[in-house]
């Protein structure tokens, strides 16, 4: 709509539209269209349909009846070859895995984002002063975001490893200066308490240039005569922070907040590389579970009914963050 | 501006140089223990090669001799369906997005105008892909896709058109309209006035698209250990197996993992321009 009532040239001609505008109206817009409803919209309805039934792999249609007459609840429909069941989901309160896992993914978003907001608006703040090299450094900023997630955890690997890293050795260092008995050991990686913190540094480590970088760009486009008034005003570093910059930055911020925890909440590359998972299942996150249960356990229908919990968690946190920010933002409310 | 302290810039400086630092030391890391003896790296951290330690060539001519039909097969598979993916959904992407820009829609069911398509197609960005895990295994192997090209392509693909659709619409939005009008005045049909007129001149808009896509499928995990378990396997679901079953023999697994890592690096340091404008429209707009 904006797009064309922003130029009436356009209204005109799609209005007195010719046949063949008509036509590639259509054509433009439907490979797109046509690729999301069967690849994504079909997919999902089907996901649904599977995560009320039983259907597990390899299983033949036969096998699974027989299961579901033997097993004696839920309907077992004659010619489907499956049962109609909400079993999937009565199970998952007492499924202690995937409890961890849920509470993982929210740790993971949510101490994943604080951090990552809270570094990359600070590096955003320093990078908006000039300096030596500047450029050079907005372009290092970048290269750990291009990174293949799988080899910023394999690094992470390696860099966290209780002994042989570099960051064991300055610990190791630090006890003996400190005179310790037993030097310090953090077993960053083998520790369930510990490990879910080192994977949220290394999404870290990945991720906070990219706030950075979105709030540089807000941060540009604020202009100097705002920063200047307020200075003739007697308003010192921290004022103008808290009143002026923090405030116009706020639409920007709510963005990149939301891309992130979006983002964070599909984790599973990390998690598989640097801790597999463990200890147990102490770092497991939930789409690492869904694909388990999936593809190792090969249980699809419960498998699927997981994924929507997903899905619920996701939708849950992107409507009360933007709740929260209508709220806190004066300017939307009016 | 008033003038900086001294403090003020050193504190400046510090900040910048120990973030540079950190973000630079894992890739140090992985380099040079990509050149150590096994025996390196079971002594405790070496840090310098030649003052540290002798470094050796050997992992990386392993990699590339002994392994080197492997490697290359699964550097090869990883290209193959990121520049797949990449082209489709650049030209798939661009459409859409001229479509939304310059024609008017209006659904009937549901009822839904140009702003609520476009809003329709990037939410679909922000579905967990965990969610088409259990039907893509069904359907995939009723297919046969599993372990193919097309198959990674197709995944990637639809998982990179709804940013595609919405930077290029975004794009098209300033692109001024007379050139394609008068075009069209002159008698080309508007298929002609996209390709011949509107493409070329959005060009940083298709490259910004592009980087993305590819970058994208290129680091992708779940799909690609998902779908594929021989032929079609790509570099980060390679290094992912190379950890499980190599243990502490990180020589080897570094090399692999730089050069896993070195197209896409490379790509984001020559084109920064283009990546920084996508991420800021991606998030500006978004």
């Amino acid at each position: 709509m904006e797009a064309t009532t922003s130029r009436p040239a356009h209204v005109e001609q799609s209005e007195g539209s010719t046949r063949e505008d008509r036509i590639m109206r259509r054509v433009f817009l439907s490979p797109a269209i046509i690729v999301l409803l069967l690849l994504s919209i079909f997919p999902l309805l089907w996901s649904l349909g599977i995560s009320f039934t039983n259907i597990q792999r390899g299983a033949t249609p036969d096998q699974s009846a027989v299961a579901a007459t033997t097993e004696g609840s839920g309907a077992a429909l004659p010619g489907l070859g499956f049962e109609v069941t909400l079993r999937n989901f009565a199970r998952m309160p007492q499924d202690q895995r995937l409890l961890t896992a849920a509470a993982n993914t929210l740790f993971y978003v949510f101490a994943g984002v604080i951090i990552q907001y809270v570094l990359g608006f600070g590096l955003a703040l320093v990078l908006n002063q000039e300096f030596f090299a500047r450029n050079v450094v907005r372009v290092i900023f970048l290269m750990p975001m291009m990174m293949t997630p799988v080899a910023a955890a394999y690094s992470g690997r390696m860099l966290f490893d209780s002994t042989l890293s570099p960051l064991a050795q300055l610990f190791r260092t630090i006890s003996t200066v400190l005179g310790l008995e037993r030097p310090i050991v953090v077993p960053w990686l083998t520790s369930g308490t510990v490990a879910p913190w080192t994977i949220v540094l290394i999404d870290s480590w990945q991720w906070t240039p990219f706030v950075t970088l979105i709030l540089l760009s807000g941060l540009q486009a604020i202009p100097d005569e705002i920063y200047e008034a307020a200075r003739v005003d007697g308003a010192n570093a921290l004022q103008i922070l808290r009143k002026i910059t923090f405030p116009l930055l706020l639409p920007l911020s709510a963005t990149v907040i939301l891309i992130r925890g979006l983002e964070i909440f599909k984790i599973i590359d990390v998690v598989v590389v640097a801790t597999g998972g463990g200890p147990g299942s102490a770092t497991e996150s939930l789409t690492m579970y869904i694909f388990k249960t999936a593809l190792t356990f090969g249980n699809y229908s419960y498998a699927a009914a997981i994924s929507f919990v997903l899905l619920v968690l996701v939708i849950i946190f992107a409507t009360v963050f933007l709740v929260i920010v209508r709220r806190l933002s004066p300017q939307a409310g009016s | 501006m008033t003038r900086r302290k001294w403090w003020q810039s050193a504190l400046l400086y510090a900040v910048v140089i120990f973030w540079c630092f950190i973000t630079l030391f894992p890739f140090y890391w992985l380099f040079t223990t990509s050149l150590k003896q096994p025996l390196h790296i079971s002594r405790g951290p070496k840090y310098v090669p030649f003052v540290d330690y002798q470094p050796t060539l050997e992992h990386w001519q392993y990699l590339f001799r002994e392994q080197g039909e492997t490697t290359i097969r699964h550097f090869r598979n990883s290209f193959i369906a990121a520049s797949g993916s990449t082209i489709l959904a650049v030209l798939i992407g661009s459409m859409a997005g001229y479509g939304l820009s310059r024609f008017r829609y209006s659904w009937r069911i549901p009822r839904w105008k140009n702003n609520d398509i476009a809003f329709w197609i990037i939410s679909q960005r922000f579905l967990p892909p965990a969610l088409f895990v259990v039907p893509f295994l069904m359907l995939y192997s009723a297919l046969g896709l599993v372990d193919t090209h097309i198959g990674l392509i197709i995944v990637y693909t639809m998982f990179n058109i709804p940013f595609a659709v919405w930077i290029m619409r975004d794009f098209f939005n300033t692109l001024p309209t007379d050139l394609e009008e008068s075009a069209l005045v002159d008698g080309a049909t508007r298929w002609q006035a996209f390709v011949r007129i509107v493409l070329p001149l959005s060009a940083p808009g298709l490259v910004s698209v592009a980087i993305f896509s590819f970058v994208f499928s290129w680091n992708e995990f779940l799909y690609a250990l998902m779908l594929t378990n021989f032929q079609a396997i790509t570099m980060p679901v390679l290094i992912a197996a190379q950890n499980n079953t190599r243990g502490i023999q990180w020589w080897f697994i570094s090399a692999l993992t730089l050069t896993a890592v070195a197209p896409v690096v490379i790509v984001g340091l020559l084109l920064e321009r283009f990546i920084t404008r996508g991420l800021v429209a991606g998030a500006i707009k978004g």
